[in-house]
């Protein structure tokens, strides 16, 4: 086979081209909507700065160049050129309402934590929820499996930003387990980062709400995704064969069932990252942790469009990262899928 | 007189259904003799897949043995598997009985590779040292005429339908058991490869002198391998002879019947027959011969009351109470 | 196919299905429940805006079923009265959705070939973005004005996720000896699409417009939580905003106040889900119970 055609179709490559192109449409698509939308941001800016501060149209449209980081007085296309060029250099120019500061910088700031959240949720429920799915398959029937598969439906079914409200209520105000609005934001003021164990604390506790909005609302999903697969995986043959090979039922369970039943559900993970990476919106907004998505919610509010604007693209670029590791993994742990061409 | 090595006594075997209990299996007495291949003859609903997976106990959750024996003689003693443990399962698996099934296509676990499969097999029944199994199992590749390297390599997927039900053979010859299951072996594969894999079996019958139990609706296999046929309709077995007596003497009307339907290549156009009618409902379950609805020797008796088993030869029975008139009409 | 067979598969078929299952036919019951009070009710219970203070957010009692708010109105009149604008444009919104999805995701299965590719492509780029962000985003912009501008935006959005699923059902019946049969009489592909493929998925499309409701409804009050919806009277997602925004959350006291409309859009989720899913056992009879 030629090394072109070989190129093209390894799997890796292929996700990689598809990752690149959409990230470039999404930018793309991202600066039509700012430049052209009916009161698109730039016109509204202007407006405000003449009519609040008199400034002429000319000033106006000059301070507006410069806080978008973009010369409008040039076509349209040298403008897009000129965005592109400066998203590849990292540039997302600068916010509004926080006097100047670079918007690449905020996102460095607010960025890990909700990478770190939703990382440590996913893990949490993913494991969680594959562990009581496939108890529930064996015990298909059982009181265990009733009860468990009730829960996760109900679960599955609240919006996850009101599972978040409702855990705040609950736990913080009624029954006062957690000191609320000391838990605003991802660290308490005044704690230095580091490795140490007064900082990782007090990183969970701000941490701890959160997480456990991202886990109740997502483990019931993976319960039910993983009884499935397991009960579709305890007919096959393979698992029959395996019996009367006399082979132990720990390993049956877990090289010969486990490992087949949780491939279909790798599809979903990449679903369920970009649905939380969403979500982390409201969430994050709820319990005020200054994550990436807090950031989006707040910007929003104060209509601060720089910051919208490439929020928005990087939780866009998050998603579709995560999507590749996790097609990156799915590649690995199913041999059937080739990874070179043949 | 030629050794016993397993003796079913009396079995009924039944499955839970919504609508009542299928009786698969009902009463059945069958030997099966030292280093001889038996084959199991039936349709769909016979109850001779259940005869087979109930011997090493493998039935769904939904089936469960109702009553009766099986009597396994080996290692110089009488083991009755119905009665046995899973621990006790577990060992005795493979290692005295192993169990072909049908088309191996899904036979194999898609995410291990072909080795650690049959380490797994070995792993299980105490044998660790891994040059050891892989000696063994390098020998068996050869044996069913694979490339032992290639294959040990390789995922299920990237071996074809022939080649797996080979592995598959191989593998269930590598503890060295004393008795084969293969049920329907050739069935969804191609012309060619059943060819193949009937001559497989023969040499290892000529080669390992294991007995062997052959399941399947074609009579035609029979013909090839077995030694002694067991023909099963509704639960219960209707005739059992040598191959011979089944083909040339045949004494009950569903084995005529199953002969008849079997077309030919040499003799002239001719119209393809089948057994008119379709097999009875195993839950609710008519008085008398079971055959009888789509019987033509059928007599007003035959539906008050089930035939046992009589003998008409040397080792040649039969359950039909019309089985003189059938032995003269030939 | 006549009127009675699609009345008897739109209707008769499913509710047969349901009513084997049990948590399905307690889902369909509360989605009937829900549907009648938030439609029906407000003609019996109107929306009480009578501010009382002295009877700020007392607990239930006979004459105040839920109690009441902060300004002294009734919890329950407003749980009545909260539904009705959410469903619809929930209702909507999902339908645009469905109809969206199910003609590119039969067009694509059917068309198969650069059809089929240039539309899935687009489907996947638009699935990966995350759907409640652009939402959120699109909805900072446009200034939403009224309902119907809140249901297409939402609609708009939510169909490729739909539409793969369409086309993989399209797919599999595409592949039936009766499809066969129609296209070597030559009937002609739109016909073949609208006469034989749609109505055997009839169901399905019931079930997916369901699931786009649900869909709609998450984004919909998502958005009115974060106060990017600004023309709505008065609504279940509202009363979430309100109590979020001054702070009611925090206050003890409010918690008739804040959990009441919570339940209400949980229970309403719930029962689609449950519901849908049951519809789902016509599809994959395995698992199905005791089988």
């Amino acid at each position: 086979m030629s090394r072109f055609k070989r190129l093209i179709s390894n799997y890796i490559f292929l996700r990689v081209l598809r990752a690149i192109l959409t990230i470039f449409i999404v930018a793309t698509l991202t600066f039509f909507i700012v430049r052209l939308m009916p009161g698109n941001p730039i016109e509204i800016y202007i407006g405000q700065l003449m009519s609040q501060y008199g400034m002429s149209f000319q000033d106006a449209k000059n301070q507006a160049a410069a806080l978008f980081s973009i010369d409008l007085n040039a076509p349209l296309s040298k403008q897009y050129i000129i965005y592109m060029r400066n998203l590849l250099r990292g540039d997302f120019g600068v916010s509004f309402l926080s006097q100047g500061t670079p918007v690449a910088l905020m996102i460095s700031a607010y960025l890990p934590w909700t990478v770190f959240s939703v990382g440590i949720s996913i893990l949490i429920s993913f494991t969680l929820g594959i562990t009581l799915g496939m108890l529930s398959a064996y015990k298909r029937g059982s009181i265990f499996d009733h009860i468990m598969s009730t829960i996760a439906a109900i679960l599955s079914a609240i919006p996850n930003y009101l599972i978040g409200i409702l855990l705040l209520i609950i736990i913080g105000v009624q029954l006062g387990l957690i000191p609320v609005s000391a838990m605003r934001g991802t660290v308490s003021p005044g704690i230095k980062p580091g490795f140490t164990w007064i900082f990782i604390k007090d990183v969970f506790s701000h941490a701890l709400l959160p997480i456990m909005t991202y886990v109740v609302s997502t483990v019931g999903g993976w319960m039910l995704s993983m009884k499935s697969s397991t009960l579709n995986t305890l007919g096959e043959d393979y698992v029959t064969v395996a019996k009367a090979r006399g082979l132990p039922e720990s390993r049956i369970t877990f090289a010969y069932v486990g490992r087949n039943a949780l491939l279909p559900l790798f599809t979903s993970l990449t679903m369920q990252m970009g649905f939380l990476m969403g979500g982390s919106a409201l969430i994050e907004s709820i319990f005020v942790y200054k994550g990436i998505g807090w950031a989006l919610g707040a910007s929003i509010a104060q209509r601060d469009y720089p910051v919208m604007q490439a929020v928005f693209l990087i939780i866009t670029i998050a998603v579709i990262v995560a999507n590749f590791i996790a097609d990156l993994l799915y590649s690995k742990l199913d041999p059937r899928i080739k990874i070179g061409g043949e | 007189m030629a050794k016993e090595i397993l003796n079913i006594e009396n079995l009924f075997v039944e499955y839970s259904n919504i609508r009542g209990k299928v009786k698969a299996v009902r009463g059945v007495n069958l030997k099966l003799y030292k280093g001889e291949n038996l084959a199991l003859i039936g349709e769909s609903g016979s109850g001779k897949t259940t005869l087979g997976t109930a011997i090493i106990r493998l039935l769904p959750s939904s089936g469960y043995i109702k009553d009766g024996k099986i009597v396994y003689k080996g290692n110089g003693n009488e083991y009755d598997i119905s009665k046995f443990n899973e621990k006790d399962l577990r060992q005795f698996r493979w290692k005295e009985i192993a169990m072909v099934f049908q088309s191996a296509l899904n036979s194999f676990n898609p995410v291990l590779k072909i080795w650690d499969q049959i380490y797994d097999t070995a792993k299980a029944h105490g044998i660790n040292n891994r040059s050891f199994v892989r000696d063994r199992a390098v020998s068996l590749l050869r044996y069913v005429q694979l490339d032992p390297e290639r294959v040990i390599n390789s995922y299920p997927h990237e071996l074809s339908g022939g080649m797996r039900q080979r592995v598959l053979i191989a593998m269930s010859l590598l503890l060295e058991p004393k008795i084969l299951i293969l049920d329907e072996p050739t069935t969804a594969l191609d012309i060619l490869t059943q060819r193949n894999i009937i001559e497989l079996l023969r040499m290892i019958k000529a080669d390992m002198g294991l007995s062997m139990i052959f399941i399947s609706h074609d009579l035609s296999l029979a013909a090839e391998l077995a030694d002694r046929v067991a023909v099963m309709y509704a639960g219960a077995i209707v005739e059992l002879g040598s191959v011979e007596d089944i083909f040339y003497r045949p004494r009950h009307p569903y084995t005529l019947g199953l002969i008849k339907a079997v077309p030919t290549v040499t003799a002239g156009f001719r119209e393809l027959y089948s057994i008119p009618g379709s097999p009875p409902d195993l839950i609710n379950l008519s008085p008398g011969c079971k055959f009888a609805p789509r019987c033509e020797y059928k007599k007003p008796g035959c539906e008050k009351e089930e035939p046992m088993l009589v003998e008409v030869g040397p080792e040649h029975l039969v359950a039909c109470f019309r089985h003189k008139e059938i032995g003269n009409g030939r | 196919m006549g009127v009675k067979n699609i009345l008897k598969k739109i209707l008769i078929e499913p509710l047969v299905i349901i009513s084997r299952d049990k948590a399905g036919l307690v889902g369909f019951i509360v989605l009937l429940f829900i549907l009648l009070l938030s439609f029906i009710g407000p003609y019996f219970v109107k929306l009480d805006t009578e501010v009382k203070l002295d009877k700020i957010y007392q607990f239930p009692s006979r004459e105040h079923i839920l109690g009441t708010d902060n300004q002294g109105r009734d919890i329950f009149s407003q749980i009545v009265n909260g539904g009705k604008d959410v469903i619809i444009v929930a209702f909507l919104a999902g339908l645009i959705s469905t109809l969206i999805a199910v003609s590119l995701g039969s067009l694509s299965a059917y068309a198969g070939g650069l059809t089929d590719t240039v539309i899935m492509f687009i489907t996947e780029i638009i699935l990966t973005i995350p759907q409640f962000p652009l939402l959120a985003v699109l909805a900072a912009f446009v200034r939403l004005t009224n309902p119907t501008m809140l249901a297409f935006i939402i609609g708009f959005l939510g169909w490729p996720a739909l539409a793969r699923a369409i086309r993989s059902q399209v797919l599999s019946i595409k592949e039936r000896d009766y499809i066969e049969a129609a296209r070597v009489l030559d009937l002609g592909r739109i016909h073949i699409i609208f006469s034989e493929i749609l109505p055997n998925m009839l169901s399905y499309i019931v079930i997916s417009l369901i699931m786009a409701m649900t869909g709609a409804v998450y984004s919909q009050v998502g958005l009115i939580i974060l106060g990017l919806v600004p023309f709505y009277g008065h609504n279940w997602g509202l009363m979430i905003q309100l109590a979020w925004t001054r702070g009611a959350i925090f206050y003890k006291g409010s918690i008739f106040y804040i959990l009441s409309p919570i339940i209400a859009i949980a229970l309403f989720q719930w029962s689609a889900v449950t519901f849908t899913r049951s519809l789902e056992g016509i599809f994959n009879p395995r698992l199905r119970a005791g089988e």
